[in-house]
């Protein structure tokens, strides 16, 4: 049986902003903890708002990418951006349809969630498991539950007020 | 001079003169910075060097620093903090607010370990610190504003959610003594009245943000030893505080015959069990949340939906906080007890004060001392819910009563007279927090007595863990052990609490939360873990014994910043309830006889002059503190 690839997920509810996960995002990539560096991204919003936003490895700047820098790791199934290739045009960035795709500050190349290799940093210390790394049919099935919600979350607002 | 590369520090600290409306930015001295750590240790040396003593601090003369340490912003668990250092208009002596949330990390990612204010603007204005980029703005539309509303209209001016903004609210504008800084909303830099110096100064508001990052001298033993944190305090010893926030301890305390009651009149709350962490949870706990780069998340994140108390989302009520609205004030309400936590916030006053202020006025009311005449026909009667939101306004408005009450329970005292001293339960004009030496730990009688900024039970330490039998990793420098081989109200006891309140200082000149440091080896963040930590992030080669020595820096510089202000021996006491018997309840009889014994024993310790309690001339000379010498 072919292998089955495992995806990042996020727990919101369980989410306390404490962002270690972004700070140990961007100190095992760039050897510096800063927010503005990392991968993961830790929204914090008023009331009650706390949610990991991660890329979900859909690959649609794969075929974005003019330079052909983006490619799929056939051992994680993670993105991932290929230095030498990427010139910092940042199509990339503008079609992820997630707004994680980023150009570094620093190195003004393309730079993305590569899932380190298969270990995760940001699952690996959320010390509330609020980013879980699941096989894909798990997340799967987690998303398509939080698609139907945002999908319905206007008629349950009509039946608030009603 | 070649520029130093900085690891853990930013290397800059920044300079505003509202007066002149103008700004400055200094570069830091590594050496300096080594000898003070950062925090409240450098942020000491440059009020005792800079404010001469004797200014008023709610005049243009009076300085305030902004103080981050190393730490943080960085991966050492709880690296969220900043300290606000001042004179205080409460207390008129050394005061130290710290404070969570994402605003000390922001400061140092916009480029600066530190923020003077000096002067006082002409008008209302609002700092933006973003990304080393300075600016005064006006801010007369802001003034009259809750926290809440000016963060909100100061992220949506610069578009910018994620900025932190601290704030004063309505009693930092209208002077409140005990009016609080809010920062990330619901976060508090809360004792001691900086939200009156700053209302003071004409300041409503500073933003801060930023993009930089803080990068380790040795990435892989830094990432050892945050490993290794993380590690520790997977087991750590007061797991109910990250699993059920700091409320936890009310129900143990009140237990013990430790609940803070009636201003102090009992250590029993008979209605504790209404004010049960697992009830906050349970009914109003929308979600935890915590501090930046805080494993734990103290913080709950609550509200309540309807009723006469009905409550927006807001982070809080803490345990300090519910025992002072709750069994000082003896309300059984948790819903009042939310929205009294609430209002403190958005008004921006310390909860702890406000609460102990309040129950004071009670106990003055039911004695007789204060009557309707001087309560608006209010019955301010221990357990009267509503008078306690009521009087919350008042204080705030400052109307009524609550003019009086908005100056604290000692100069409250001063002016009712009558016997009233005897109930305002304060250390130097700073209420008591919600524990009870009498019956928690002589230890801490001899914390509220010599604690820099008067009666506190965190600074530098929550002295009562020695007595829990933890050595937070002090053995090694020789602390008396064990605590239960000790006489009470003993000198030992005395020598005790000079390691405690050194171990409790490493965190004040780091940046870090003190809740990290309590346990021992392997269960907790030590000075020798701290010292790994910081030398790793560094590339200084930090021993815990040199961190331990910067620690008494700060102590002693404290200290001669006190003496300059008149603060000696003499004002290193308690009020003289604490010499009574708890009448009842678990407690039952516990007592405080005396502390001289142990104030002997500090003293001594420290190596200060047992007569004035002061930093002997020979003893700042050791510390490298010789200008600091009387």
């Amino acid at each position: 049986m072919a292998k089955e690839y495992r995806a990042l997920m996020s727990k919101p509810e369980l989410c306390t902003s404490c962002q270690r996960c972004a700070l140990w995002c961007s100190l095992s990539h760039f050897g510096e903890m800063n927010k503005s560096r990392s991968k993961v991204f830790v929204i914090r919003r008023e009331p009650a708002v706390d949610v990991p936003v991660t890329c979900i490895q859909c690959g649609v700047c794969i075929s974005a990418c003019p330079s052909e820098a983006l490619s799929r790791s056939s051992s994680t199934g993670a993105v991932v951006v290929d230095e030498e290739l990427c010139s910092g045009c940042g199509t990339c960035v503008v079609a992820c349809p997630y707004g994680v795709m980023q150009i570094d500050p620093v190195t003004m190349l393309a730079h993305k969630c590569d899932l380190c290799d298969g270990a995760p940093e940001c699952v690996k210390h959320c010390p509330h498991g609020a980013i879980l790394f699941e096989k894909v049919s798990r997340v799967g099935l987690s998303r398509r539950e939080l698609a139907a919600r945002a999908e319905s979350s206007h008629v349950r607002s009509r039946l608030a007020t009603s | 001079m070649e520029k130093h590369v900085w690891h853990g520090y930013m290397g800059k600290l920044l300079r505003v003169d509202l007066t002149a409306g103008k700004y400055s930015v200094e570069e830091l001295d590594p050496v300096e910075m080594r000898k003070y750590m950062g925090g409240t240790g450098y942020a000491a040396k440059l009020l005792y060097q800079e404010m001469p003593g004797g200014v008023d601090p709610l005049s243009p003369e009076a300085k305030v620093v902004f103080s981050t340490g190393p730490l943080t912003g960085t991966l050492c668990p709880s690296g969220g903090s900043y300290e606000v250092c001042y004179k205080s208009p409460l207390t008129g002596t050394w005061c130290q607010a710290r404070s969570g949330g994402s605003f000390g990390p922001k400061l140092k990612f916009a480029g600066f370990d530190f923020l003077v204010l000096e002067g006082k603007a002409a008008e209302w204005v609002c700092l933006h610190i973003v990304d080393g980029h300075v600016e005064i703005r006006k801010a007369a539309h802001l003034l009259g504003l809750d926290v809440e509303a000016a963060t909100d209209r100061l992220q949506d001016e610069i578009d910018d959610p994620e900025a932190s903004v601290a704030a004063i609210g309505q009693a930092g504008e209208n002077g409140v003594l005990y009016a609080c800084l809010m920062n990330d909303r619901g976060r508090a830099a809360g004792r001691g009245g900086i939200g009156a110096v700053l209302g003071a100064k004409q300041v409503k508001a500073i933003v801060v943000n930023g993009t930089g990052g803080i990068a380790p001298a040795k990435v892989d033993e830094f990432i050892t030893a945050v490993e290794q944190a993380e590690e520790n305090i997977k087991k750590y010893p007061f797991a109910a505080i990250p699993l059920m926030g700091t409320m936890c301890l009310l129900s143990q305390l009140n237990g013990g015959g430790m609940l803070p009651t009636r201003n102090f009149q009992t250590g029993n709350f008979e209605s504790a069990d209404k004010l049960s962490d697992e009830k906050l949870d349970r009914n109003y706990q929308i979600k935890r949340r915590g501090c930046f780069g805080c494993s734990f998340a103290c913080g709950r994140y609550t509200s309540v939906k309807s009723g006469p108390f009905a409550t927006p989302p807001m982070e809080g009520p803490e345990y300090e906080t519910a025992d002072m609205f709750g069994a000082m004030c003896s309300v059984s309400d948790l819903e009042a007890i939310i929205r009294a936590n609430y209002l403190c916030n958005i008004y921006g006053l310390d909860t702890i004060s406000t609460g102990n202020s309040i129950a004071f006025a009670m106990e003055c009311f039911e004695k007789g001392i204060l009557t309707v005449d001087d309560t608006e026909g209010v019955e301010l009667r221990f357990g009267n819910t509503e008078a306690v939101i009521a009087t919350i306004d008042k204080i705030v408005k400052q109307e009524g009563i609550g003019k009086l009450l908005s100056k604290g329970v000692k100069k409250a005292a001063e002016e009712l007279g009558r016997g009233a001293e005897d109930m305002a339960m304060h250390v130097k004009g700073m209420e008591l927090p919600g524990h009870e030496p009498r019956a928690e730990s002589k230890i801490l009688g001899l914390q509220y007595a010599v604690s820099s900024r008067g009666a506190c039970h965190m600074h530098p330490n929550w002295s009562s863990t020695w007595e829990f039998q933890l050595d937070c990793g002090m053995n090694e420098f020789g602390q008396p052990w064990p605590p239960l081989e000790v006489p009470n109200e003993s000198k030992t006891k005395g020598t005790a609490y000079r390691y405690v309140a050194l171990q409790g200082e490493i965190s004040e000149i780091l940046g870090t939360c003190i809740f990290y440091s309590w346990g021992v080896e392997g269960i907790c963040i030590t000075p020798k873990l701290y010292a790994e930590l910081l030398s790793s992030l560094t590339g200084w080669d930090v021993s815990p014994a040199e961190l331990v020595t910067a620690a008494e820096r700060s102590l002693n510089l404290k200290r001669c910043f006190a003496a300059r202000e008149g603060f000696t021996r003499k004002e290193d006491r308690l009020p003289k309830r604490l010499y009574t018997e708890i009448p009842n309840g678990p407690s039952k009889g516990g007592k405080i006889t005396s502390i001289e014994d142990m104030l002997d024993g500090y003293y001594e310790a420290m190596q200060w002059d047992l007569g004035t309690g002061l930093p002997t001339v020979a003893k700042l000379e050791q510390l490298d503190l010789g200008f600091a010498g009387v």
